[in-house]
C-alpha cells in the first residue's frame, strides 16, 4: 500500500525513533499476540478492524527501517490526510497524558472525520494498536499499575500544551499507558518516545452516527468507563462484577453503608459521654503532653489487640489523665494541636494497612 | 495529592475544634442533639479537611453554615485552618452561595436530551431494547448516587463519578477516625 503523502511527511519525522522502538515493539509483539488472543470483550468492530494490522504490523516491524505506520494498511480507506499531517509534529510523552480539559476540547474538534485509527511514528504504535483490540481489557490492567509510573510523567509535563495535544483522544493515553506498563522495565525516555502519538483517529462504529456529537459522546462515554473503573477497584469486591448497573449498585450500597456507620458511630459517640467534647479534652490535655505520647499508643494497643498485659500500663495512663482532668484544660491552642498531632501520629499508625494503601493508590489515581 | 494519613490529622484536628465550639454555646443538649452536633462537625471538618476541589465538599459546608445552630462551628473549623496555614490556602471555602443554576440547566436540558433520544433511537432502531433497559436501569441508579452524595443533583455523570469517587474516600477516612476515638472513650469511661 503506498503511503499517502502526509504519512510520508509523518513517517520521516518519527523515523529516526524507530529503531529504538522497534526492539521494544518486538518484545511487546508476543505479549501482545497473546492478549489478542482472546476476543474482544465488548465486541467492536474496532477491534475487529484493528487485530488484523496488528499481524501485519509485527511482519513489517521486522524489516529493518520499517517507516511507514503499519496500522495504515487496512485502515487508511476514509481519512483525510492533509489536515492530519498539518498537526503532526513530534512531541515528549505529556501529550500521551492531557488533562480531561484537553480531552473534551479534542473530542469536540473532530467534525465531520470519520476516521481510522492512526498512529504515527513506527513500531511503537502497532502493540498499541493491537493493544487498543482490547481496548477495555488493556485499559482495565494498567489503571492501577500503571497509574503510578504515568503519574509522574503527567505532572512532569502539565504545561505542555501543544496543538497536537489537543488532538489527542483517550484511547491514544490509555494505549501509552498500556505500553507503559509493558515498558516499566525499560527506560523513561523510550516510553515517552513510544507514546509520542499525535492523536487517535476514532472509527465510527457501524451503524453509528458519525457526527461531531456522538464522537464527544463516545469520547465522554469512554471518560465515564475509566472513571466506573477506578470506582469499581476502590469498592471491594466490585471488581469482579460486570456491568455499569450492578456495579452502580455497589457502589451505592458501599457509600450508603458508609454513611449510616458514620452516624451510628456518632451515636456512640454522644452516649459515651455527657458533655459533647468532654472526652477530648480530658485525652489530650496540656500538661501531659509528652506522657501521651508514650501513653497512647499504649492505649491504642488493647484496643486493636485485647492484651492482659496491657492493662498495667492502662492503670498508669488512667492516673495520668486524672491528674490532667483535674488541672482542666488551661492550654493554648498551639499546645492543643501540638498535643492532637502527637496523639495522630500514634492513632494512625495503627490504621489497617489496607485501607491506608488503597486511599493511598485512590488519591493517585484521583490526579488522573 | 495528598497521604491519607495527612487527611486524617486535618479531619482529626478540625473536628476537634468543631466540637469544642459546641461547648461554647453552653446549653444542655439531649442525646440526639448531641449525636447530630457530633455527626454535623464531623462532616465539616472532613469536607474542610478536603483540597477544597470539590463539589460535596462545598455543598456540605454551606448547608452547614446556613443553619444557624452550626454557623458558628463552621466559622471556627475554617478559621482555625486559616490561621494555622495562612501561606498556603487562603480560603479554600470562601462560603459561597449553592449553584441553583443547575437546576434550571437541568429542565432546559432535559428537553434537548428528549430531542436528541428520539433522533437517536430512530436513527438506531436496530439497537435491541435490550440496551435501552439497561439505559434505564442505570439511568436510576445515577439519580440514587446524586441523592448519596452531597450536592450530586447538580452535577452530570463523569463529574459524578468522580466526586463519589472521593467523598467514598474522604467518608471511610471519617468512619476509621470515629471509630479509633469511639473505643478509646468507650475503654476510658470504662475504667
Amino acid at each position: 500500500m503506498k503511503p499517502i503523502g502526509g504519512i510520508e511527511v509523518r513517517s520521516m519525522n518519527y523515523s529516526h525513533k524507530n529503531v529504538d522502538i522497534g526492539v521494544q515493539a518486538y518484545q511487546l509483539g508476543e505479549e501482545f499476540q497473546m492478549l489478542m488472543a482472546g476476543p474482544p470483550p465488548t465486541g467492536n468492530s474496532f477491534t475487529a478492524l484493528l487485530e488484523l494490522p496488528a499481524n501485519q504490523a509485527m511482519e513489517l516491524l521486522h524489516s529493518p527501517g520499517a517507516a511507514d505506520s503499519p496500522t495504515e494498511l487496512p485502515l487508511k480507506r476514509h481519512h483525510n490526510m492533509s489536515h492530519r499531517s498539518a498537526r503532526n509534529h513530534p512531541h515528549d510523552c505529556a501529550p500521551a497524558f492531557p488533562s480531561n480539559a484537553a480531552l473534551n476540547e479534542g473530542a469536540t474538534k473532530y467534525s465531520g472525520i470519520s476516521t481510522a485509527a492512526a498512529f504515527g511514528g513506527g513500531g511503537q504504535d502497532s502493540p498499541e494498536s493491537s493493544s487498543s483490540a482490547n481496548a477495555m481489557k488493556v485499559k482495565s490492567e494498567p489503571m492501577d499499575s500503571g497509574s503510578s509510573p504515568n503519574s509522574l510523567p503527567h505532572t512532569s509535563n502539565p504545561t505542555v500544551a501543544s496543538k497536537n495535544e489537543k488532538h489527542t483522544k483517550r484511547k491514544e493515553r490509555e494505549k501509552g499507558k498500556a505500553t507503559n506498563k509493558k515498558n516499566k522495565t525499560a527506560a523513561n525516555d523510550n516510553s515517552k518516545e513510544g507514546e509520542r502519538l499525535p492523536y487517535v483517529h476514532v472509527r465510527a462504529r457501524r451503524g453509528q452516527a458519525t457526527n461531531s456529537h456522538s464522537l464527544a459522546e463516545r469520547a465522554r462515554r469512554e471518560k465515564i468507563n475509566a472513571r466506573m473503573k477506578l470506582l469499581q477497584e476502590l469498592v471491594p469486591g466490585c471488581s469482579k462484577i460486570s456491568g455499569t448497573a450492578l456495579v452502580l449498585d455497589e457502589i451505592i450500597n458501599h457509600v450508603h453503608s458508609l454513611q449510616r456507620k458514620v452516624e451510628f458511630l456518632s451515636m456512640r459517640l454522644a452516649a459515651v459521654n455527657p458533655r459533647i467534647d468532654f472526652n477530648l479534652d480530658s485525652l489530650f490535655t496540656a500538661g501531659n503532653g509528652s506522657v501521651l505520647e508514650s501513653n497512647f499508643p499504649s492505649m491504642v494497643m488493647p484496643l486493636m489487640w485485647p492484651d492482659i498485659q496491657m492493662l498495667g500500663n492502662e492503670q498508669e495512663c488512667q492516673q495520668q489523665w486524672h491528674l490532667g482532668s483535674v488541672n482542666q484544660p488551661v492550654w493554648t491552642r498551639q499546645e492543643g494541636h501540638q498535643n492532637l498531632i502527637i496523639s495522630e501520629n500514634s492513632l494512625l499508625s495503627y490504621d489497617s494497612p489496607a485501607n491506608s494503601v488503597s486511599l493511598h493508590s485512590s488519591q493517585q489515581k484521583m490526579e488522573i | 495529592m495528598r497521604s491519607p494519613s495527612s487527611l486524617k490529622k486535618e479531619f482529626l484536628t478540625k473536628w476537634v475544634v468543631g466540637l469544642r465550639a459546641w461547648s461554647s454555646s453552653s446549653k444542655e443538649m439531649g442525646l440526639l442533639e448531641r449525636k447530630k452536633a457530633i455527626k454535623l462537625s464531623a462532616d465539616v471538618a472532613m469536607a474542610a479537611a478536603t483540597n477544597g476541589t470539590t463539589i460535596w465538599s462545598h455543598t456540605l459546608i454551606n448547608n452547614a453554615s446556613k443553619d444557624p445552630n452550626s454557623k458558628h462551628m463552621v466559622q471556627s473549623i475554617l478559621t482555625s485552618a486559616r490561621a494555622r496555614d495562612q501561606s498556603n490556602e487562603p480560603s479554600k471555602f470562601p462560603l459561597l452561595s449553592p449553584p441553583t443554576r443547575c437546576a434550571r440547566n437541568r429542565v432546559r436540558s432535559k428537553k434537548v436530551l428528549r430531542k436528541a433520544r428520539i433522533n437517536y433511537i430512530q436513527r438506531c432502531s436496530r439497537r435491541s431494547a435490550a440496551s435501552l433497559i439497561a439505559k434505564t436501569l442505570v439511568k436510576k441508579r445515577t439519580q440514587v448516587l446524586k441523592g448519596l452524595v452531597p450536592g450530586g443533583e447538580c452535577m452530570d455523570e463523569s463529574c459524578l463519578i468522580k466526586e463519589t469517587l472521593d467523598y467514598m474516600i474522604s467518608l471511610r477516612a471519617q468512619v476509621l477516625i470515629m471509630q479509633h476515638i469511639a473505643k478509646v472513650m468507650e475503654l476510658f469511661n470504662s475504667k
